[in-house]
């Protein structure tokens, strides 16, 4: 039973239930009334006013579900780089389940911060940023399925949003806009040249990325992410698109802004960056997103290359879904901790120099395969 | 974009104290710089006027906290060159076994700070702690971990404690260990290299005409060591080498660094083995003659040196205090004009600042 | 030809000592060997320039130490510590001002490396050194009215 099922029959009970008052309105009520509470049910009951409601539920749950592994994944980012470094993780915040909680208590730090705008701040600006960046990054979350079943899908034959990748990496794109404009509008030099660099680097590393998604594209013949896992239903695209899945962890890591390529927000040089004048939870917003495009990126790649929620039938597909994205996270992270930061000018060299030509590479190699038949 | 002058400085994560560089940019290269420091001028020349001989080093102590041994011992070189004393040789041999173990802290401090201004958290988390092996090892030598108040005028304030010399050899084996995990960590890491290669570039002539003293001399080639060519204290009898490195750049600074380290835990093994018996300390007379007294060292940063007047009273008339570091930072805009914003942080922390004894 | 090296000018000290005192005759005085490898002269302050850039081109002093500045009863004393790499020398060398002028030359164009020294020297003591690139407060904030380093100064 996949996700619109589930959801849709929540909805018709909760229609139902409803319905019942406002049908037993009509009957009351006498005239004109009692018209207009009958049509009020009748429109509830209605199969378009359902199927949105289900909609908007599925995205909810979806992105719940999304952000509980957000959270989990700082908490394991926090716990390993402890390990690296030699000492404990989280430890007393939840102190019987590691400190899982502890990414709780630092946000309730941060509500309760005081919320400084900066005065001679471009107010739209600044309020609009956090708005876009948070926004887009949550709408590529609620894109990825992690199975067949559990994913946002407008009829019951659970078939997913049609061209789910293209609309996942549209809204990973939208973020360098956002981040201009935080920077710009903050008045503070810093933060000027901070938002700069950002979207310098990532508008730079988004070609090879996309270059590397086009591959995967022609293998696949769809661009929905049922069709794209189904296609590697005998091996996954990382084994013969090996070097489009390198690239692509690299741009992810640019993207994502994880050090080696964290120069926009490098402490040692502009303080915070793009981020420096935000406060309170804007800023823990910011951090969040930070992680969530770490964790939407890893999913991605998982369904892109990794065979998505593919393996034996011995653990539910979700959890192979999600398995996978923490390896890819695990990696991610251990290379984080572990290598100092590329300058901004030799991170655009390696971007433009080193890896489209790999990318362009890859493309060629898929299209080779493409054409012989293999796929 | 046009030109415009950003402040790095004085409150900022990456400033290993305080002081404030103001550099213009155009776009990412930089045009100019200028280092202004005197944010915490203490007045330590002219409180050292009023304090006793003996009140002194402590307030020494505090000039360079990252390195205070070579501080409080310049200083009673200085004044035993003033009153013409003569230091027991136990005492010299424990004065070098703590320079050279305030050597390595300070090196590995160093090492830390620029780990971490390079993005590298576990390389200054892991400094870190093999410097606390030498701060445990000051504890039992002399009572604090950071500034210590160990030597007197005439030698040190007491014998070494029990086991010191078993301990100081084990942390020695260790540091020798991590050391060459170090060098696996940074001298072979891409990004690293890619850092810290060919920025910076201090020549030679430049590096002599603008007083630059210490590592970043030596990193240009030049094989200038006070401990081997003007020595002083026991050094003459210690077999060791001055190291230096052609490459005039960050990276150059820093294997040069790295070597140091290398030679010091080799030297303190040598003075443990050759130290005599005998009396550490002799009493100074508590008045000083009229008359002056130079003396000079080689801090881990540079060439330290101190000049005292004494005019017959247990106060000194005028003592100054040559900070390498004071001189190093004046040479800064030359490693800097002509390089990325981001190379800012790389030459800044191959300089090893310490601003306490800039500003005194 | 030149003349061929004579015995007393072997010895590093003894051949800047006798390069100082017949370079200037009238202005250097007590010129003397304190110990191995630290020798010590008096300059006036009129030849001061000359006299460095003398013991840096033909000499070798490379390297400016240390400039101190120094205040007595009747005079403001600058004293100058070079150091000579090739011949491992550490030559001190003070020059005098009265106490209503105190203004020498300054050394920054000879060594860069004396220019924060300088600065320094006048912060806080009040030396004025002529010819100086940029003679500014380096220590104290840039409108201090005193130099706290003189003997009258109290706090």
């Amino acid at each position: 039973m996949n996700l619109f099922e589930f959801c849709y029959g929540l909805i018709h009970w909760l229609v139902d239930l409803v319905n019942n008052l406002w049908y037993w309105l009509g009957d009351v009520l006498p005239w004109a009334f009692g018209g207009f509470f009958t049509a009020i049910g009748d429109f509830a009951a209605s199969h378009g006013t359902m199927v949105t409601a289900t909609i908007l539920l599925e995205g909810i749950i979806v992105v719940a579900v999304a952000l509980v592994n957000v959270l989990n994944f700082i908490w394991l980012d926090r716990k390993l780089s402890g390990r690296i470094f030699d000492f404990y993780g989280p430890y007393y915040v939840g102190y019987r389940i590691g400190g899982w909680l502890q990414n709780l208590a630092d946000g309730m730090k941060l509500f309760t911060k005081e919320i400084i705008t900066p005065a001679k701040a471009d107010k739209l600006g600044f309020l609009l940023a956090p708005v876009i960046f948070v926004g887009s990054s949550v709408a590529i979350l609620a894109t990825i399925p992690l199975s067949p079943n559990f994913g946002i899908a407008v009829n019951d034959s659970g078939a997913g949003v049609p061209a789910g990748v293209l609309f996942a990496f549209a809204m990973f794109s939208i973020a360098p806009f956002s981040i201009l404009i935080a920077g710009w509008s903050s008045n503070n030099k810093y933060t000027l040249l901070g938002g700069m660099r950002s979207a310098a680097q990532m508008m730079s590393y988004e070609i090879p990325l996309l270059l590397c998604v086009a591959s995967v594209f022609l293998l696949s013949g769809s661009f929905s992410f049922v069709g794209v896992v189904n296609a590697q239903h005998d091996v996954w695209f990382a084994i013969p698109l090996f070097l489009g899945f390198i690239v692509f962890i690299v741009c992810l890591i640019a993207e994502v802004e994880i050090t080696p390529f964290d120069i926009p927000e490098a402490e040692a040089e502009l303080v915070e960056g793009w981020t420096t004048e935000y406060c309170g939870m804007r800023f823990g917003l910011f951090m969040m997103t930070s992680y969530l495009r770490g964790y939407a990126g890893g999913a991605l790649a998982t369904a892109l290359f990794l065979g998505g929620w593919q393996g034996p039938a011995v653990i539910p597909d979700e959890i192979w879904f999600l398995i996978k994205a923490y390896c890819v996270f695990f990696v991610i992270e251990w290379m984080r901790w572990s290598v100092p930061r590329i300058r901004i000018d030799q991170i655009l060299h390696l971007g433009w120099k080193r890896l489209m030509p790999l990318a362009v590479l890859n493309l060629l190699i898929a299209a080779a395969m493409k054409s012989m038949g293999w796929f | 974009m046009a030109e415009m002058w950003i402040n790095m400085g004085p409150q900022h994560p990456m400033t290993h104290g305080l002081w404030n560089l103001k550099v213009k940019v155009d776009g990412e290269t930089i045009m100019d710089a200028v280092p202004e420091v005197g944010y915490l001028h203490r007045g330590i020349e002219k409180i050292c006027e009023d304090r006793t001989y003996t009140q002194i080093i402590p307030i020494t102590d505090r000039l360079c906290y990252g390195s205070s041994f070579t501080w409080s011992h310049l200083y009673c070189m200085t004044v035993e060159d003033l009153m013409g004393l003569e230091v027991p040789e136990r005492a010299e041999y424990i004065r070098v076994v703590g320079i050279e173990m305030q050597r390595i802290a300070s090196h590995l401090m160093w090492l830390a700070a620029f780990a971490a201004d390079l993005g590298m958290m576990a390389g200054f988390i892991y400094t870190m702690r093999d410097r606390e092996v030498f701060i445990d090892l000051f504890q039992a030598m002399s009572g604090s971990r950071i500034t210590y108040n160990f030597p007197r005028i005439g030698g040190v304030a007491h014998d070494l404690p029990a086991n010191f010399e078993r301990d100081a050899l084990r942390a020695c084996d260790y540091t020798e260990m991590r050391l060459r995990e170090y060098e696996d960590i940074f001298d072979d890491s891409k990004i690293f290299r890619l850092r810290t290669e060919g920025v910076g570039l201090l020549k030679k002539e430049d590096a002599l005409n603008l007083g630059v003293t210490g590592p970043p001399l030596r990193g240009s080639g030049v094989r200038y060591d006070i401990r081997k060519d003007t020595p002083y204290s026991v050094y003459p009898e210690l077999d060791f080498e001055a190291k230096t490195h052609l490459g005039c750049d960050v990276f150059a600074r820093y294997r040069v660094r790295m070597e140091e380290m290398w030679e010091s835990c080799k030297i303190i093994r040598q003075a443990l083995k050759k130290m005599p018996k005998g009396k550490w300390r002799v009493v100074a007379p508590r008045v000083a003659p009229e008359g002056t007294g130079v003396a000079r060292v080689e801090d881990p940063r540079g060439e330290g040196m101190m000049y005292v007047i004494g005019n017959g009273t247990d106060k000194p008339y005028r003592l100054k205090i040559r900070s390498p570091i004071f001189v190093t930072v004046s040479a800064a805009p030359v490693m800097l004009i002509g390089y990325k914003l981001a190379d800012v942080v790389s030459v800044m922390g191959s300089l090893d600042m310490c601003i306490g004894e800039t500003d005194r | 030809m030149e003349r061929a090296p004579s015995r007393i000018d072997q010895d590093p000290a003894d051949r800047v000592l006798r390069a100082l005192a017949e370079g200037f005759p009238k202005s250097v005085s007590n010129g003397a060997k304190v110990r191995d490898g630290f020798i010590r002269a008096r300059v006036d302050r009129g030849d001061l320039y000359e006299a460095c850039t003398m013991l840096r081109d033909r000499q070798g002093f490379e390297h400016t130490s240390m400039i101190s500045a120094v205040e007595y009863d009747n005079r403001f004393e600058v004293v100058y510590h070079l150091y000579s790499y090739q011949a491992r020398l550490l030559l001190e060398l003070i020059t005098t001002t009265p106490k209503d002028d105190p203004s020498v030359d300054s050394v920054a164009l000879v060594w860069g490396g004396a220019n924060w020294h300088e600065r320094e020297a006048f912060d806080l003591m009040g030396i004025v050194f002529k010819n100086h690139p940029k003679l500014e407060r380096i220590l104290l904030p840039k409108d201090t009215m005193y130099h706290p380093l003189r003997k009258d100064f109290k706090g």
